[in-house]
């Protein structure tokens, strides 16, 4: 239609896309790895490979609410844990398969972060950050502390593996099949909303709230899907860890876990989805490949950390510094809104 | 008849100080007004109330015959009226064709099921498409066409400016309000922009600009509206307003 359109590199909406790359990572994912995976034969290679999964469909889900909509998120793993136990307690009580587990955690999810969202989402950056801090420490504490509905520290045992119309798939190479269809998916929605120009208009708000405001788009409004919808993923994320490992426990989804996700897309690089993945890969598989360094592992997996905050501000592919972002949001907590002009206009509010 | 633009008996105060106080005026569709006044004058605050960005502290604002008034700035962009900042507000870490596609996301229908779900459906095809085509012919208005991948925080400044103004075309607005846009542009930059603003709304665009340029203002504005310390003190076309006593005063200080 537009003689631009066939020369239009632009940006993350216009940009066409190779199928090349796209095609190589599903033949990895779907044929290389599991293939690689029988090869070897041993249980605890196709745990890692689960894993590092769960963990990049975390780290994507987070980067749709950080990364692109520029929201600090420190909370993350609460909602990963929600719908852990909402797949597991489904299971436990109430006898239900994997296939309505999943979905339902995942609206469980979005549910709670949902309801999150209402009072904290005109938070003026920091304080939302804070707010997303202790909302994850509150459901932390409910999954250690109400031992009647949770089984407090002890945990749940989830009876039921993958399965799909009756047929079990919970053997080694079914889960890892399950696992890895449902993260694909997740992961293709996720860069539908984030190579979009609704991913666009995110990223406006990242970059600056109010003069987006000023272009029309719906701040609040926007702020709240890309918060509900980070949630709904880290649900799905949680069913999948529930039916895979087959135990859940409170330990699995406390802040150091939030702040292991929140590491993942700084490191990738915020605003970028193949940096969210690689910064996934990253901080599993390292670890794993330096257990012969014992408990040095951690340092190392610091070090990295530390490293690419110093020599790579914007991580390997991001599109703005994760340091740059936080200083302007402390400041913007300082500022007042509308040129300095509202004085004592409530603070910390918009 | 109804003005596009009403603003009655509109003021604002910050604690003790009277930023716009009483200021009634209109623009009609079609007009080219320049809004001048010495530093501190209120203009900026005045844009901010018409635009949303600062709520009043008295009077209305009705835009098209409905009252504006109290609407969120994203609500009377969607109505129509554009805006750009006086001090560049760019997205910086986007690149050139993503910010203007904000201004025309802004003011079509946004969601994320829409993302989800559009390329599935010709609807949804059709409103990428005309996303697309209106960031595009904004960028060829403003001449950026060739910098479209190029990241905003490259671009020069003078170029930022278009690319702001770009943002704001993609809107597809009824009434553009530009805040200062020669602050900063060299004398040919400057009279490249007037002839340019001056094409803007020889194509059917109601334009408002607040500037210190005078000779900018003076030349392509149809009428002029004045305001010292918070008040306006004069409204009426160029040759009046070069020679009213109030503004001669306003701006030159003359005691009596």
């Amino acid at each position: 239609m537009n003689a631009f359109e066939t020369v239009a590199p632009a940006g993350h909406a216009g940009r066409r896309r190779g199928w090349l790359v796209p095609a190589l990572i599903l033949l990895l994912v779907f044929a290389a790895l599991p293939a690689l995976l029988a090869g070897f034969d041993r249980g605890y290679f196709y745990q890692i490979a689960n894993l590092a999964l769960i963990f990049v469909l975390l780290s994507a889900s987070m980067h749709l609410v950080t990364g692109v909509a520029g929201l600090l998120h420190l909370g993350h793993a609460a909602f990963y844990g929600v719908g852990a136990y909402t797949a597991a307690l489904l299971t436990s009580k109430l006898g239900l398969g994997f296939t309505v587990t999943l979905p339902l955690s995942g609206l469980v999810a979005a549910l709670v972060a949902f309801l999150v969202a209402l009072p904290t989402m005109r938070l003026v950056s920091i304080y939302f950050a804070v707010a997303t801090l202790a909302i994850g420490q509150m459901l932390y504490l409910v999954m250690l502390n109400w031992v009647d509905f949770t089984k407090g520290p002890n945990g749940i045992i989830v009876t039921r593996g993958f399965e799909l119309f009756g047929f079990s798939l919970s053997g080694r190479i079914a889960t890892y099949y399950t696992v890895a269809a449902v993260v694909t998916l997740s992961v293709v929605a996720i860069s539908r909303l984030s190579h979009s120009y609704y991913g666009n208009a995110l990223r406006s708000i990242r970059e600056d709230d109010q003069c987006a405001d000023a272009m029309g788009v719906r701040t609040v409004r926007l702020k709240m899907e890309a918060f509900t919808l980070s949630a709904f993923f880290a649900g799905v994320a949680g069913s999948l860890w529930a039916h895979m490992t087959g135990y859940i426990s409170p330990g699995d989804f406390k802040f150091s876990e939030s702040i292991l996700i929140l590491a993942m897309v700084v490191v990738g690089g915020l605003g970028s989805l193949p940096g969210a993945i690689i910064g996934a890969l990253l901080l599993i598989l390292l670890p794993e490949g330096l257990r012969g360094l014992g408990d040095f592992r951690n340092i190392m997996v610091g070090l990295v950390m530390f490293l690419s905050i110093l020599l790579l501000p914007k991580g390997l592919l991001g599109e703005v510094s994760a340091l740059r972002l936080v200083r302007r949001q402390l400041g913007a907590a300082w500022r007042h809104t509308g040129d300095g002009e509202r004085k004592g206009e409530g603070i910390g509010w918009r | 008849m109804t003005h596009l633009l009403e603003i009655r008996n509109v003021s604002r105060r910050f604690g003790g100080v009277q930023a716009v106080g009483n200021v009634t005026a209109h623009v009609d569709e079609g007009e080219l007004v320049g809004l001048i006044g010495p530093n501190g004058a209120g203009k900026t605050t005045l844009f901010n109330l018409i635009s949303g960005f600062t709520p009043l502290s008295g009077g209305t604002v009705a835009f098209a015959g409905r009252t504006i008034s109290g609407l969120k700035p994203n609500q009377v962009a969607r109505l129509g009226i554009s805006r750009t900042f006086q001090n560049l507000r760019v997205f910086p870490n986007m690149s050139v064709f993503d910010n203007v596609s904000v201004g025309a996301v802004g003011t079509l229908p946004q969601g994320a099921f829409g993302a989800l779900f559009g390329p599935l459906s010709r609807g949804g095809r059709a409103h990428s498409d005309e996303i697309s085509r209106r960031t595009w012919e904004a960028l060829e208005a403003v001449g950026l066409t060739h910098v479209a991948a190029e990241l905003a925080a490259n671009l020069p400044y003078g170029q930022r400016k278009y690319l702001e103004i770009a943002r704001a075309l993609a809107m597809r607005p009824r009434f553009l309000i530009l805040d200062e846009p020669a602050a900063g542009l060299n004398d040919t930059e400057t009279r490249d922009l007037a002839a340019f603003i001056k094409r803007l709304h020889g194509q059917g665009l109601t334009v408002m600009l607040v500037e210190h340029d005078m000779a900018l203002v003076m030349g392509i504005c149809q009428r002029i509206l004045v305001l010292a310390s918070g008040r306006k003190i004069a409204d009426g076309p160029p040759d009046t307003i070069r020679n009213d006593a109030a503004v001669l005063e306003a701006y030159l200080g003359v005691d009596e």
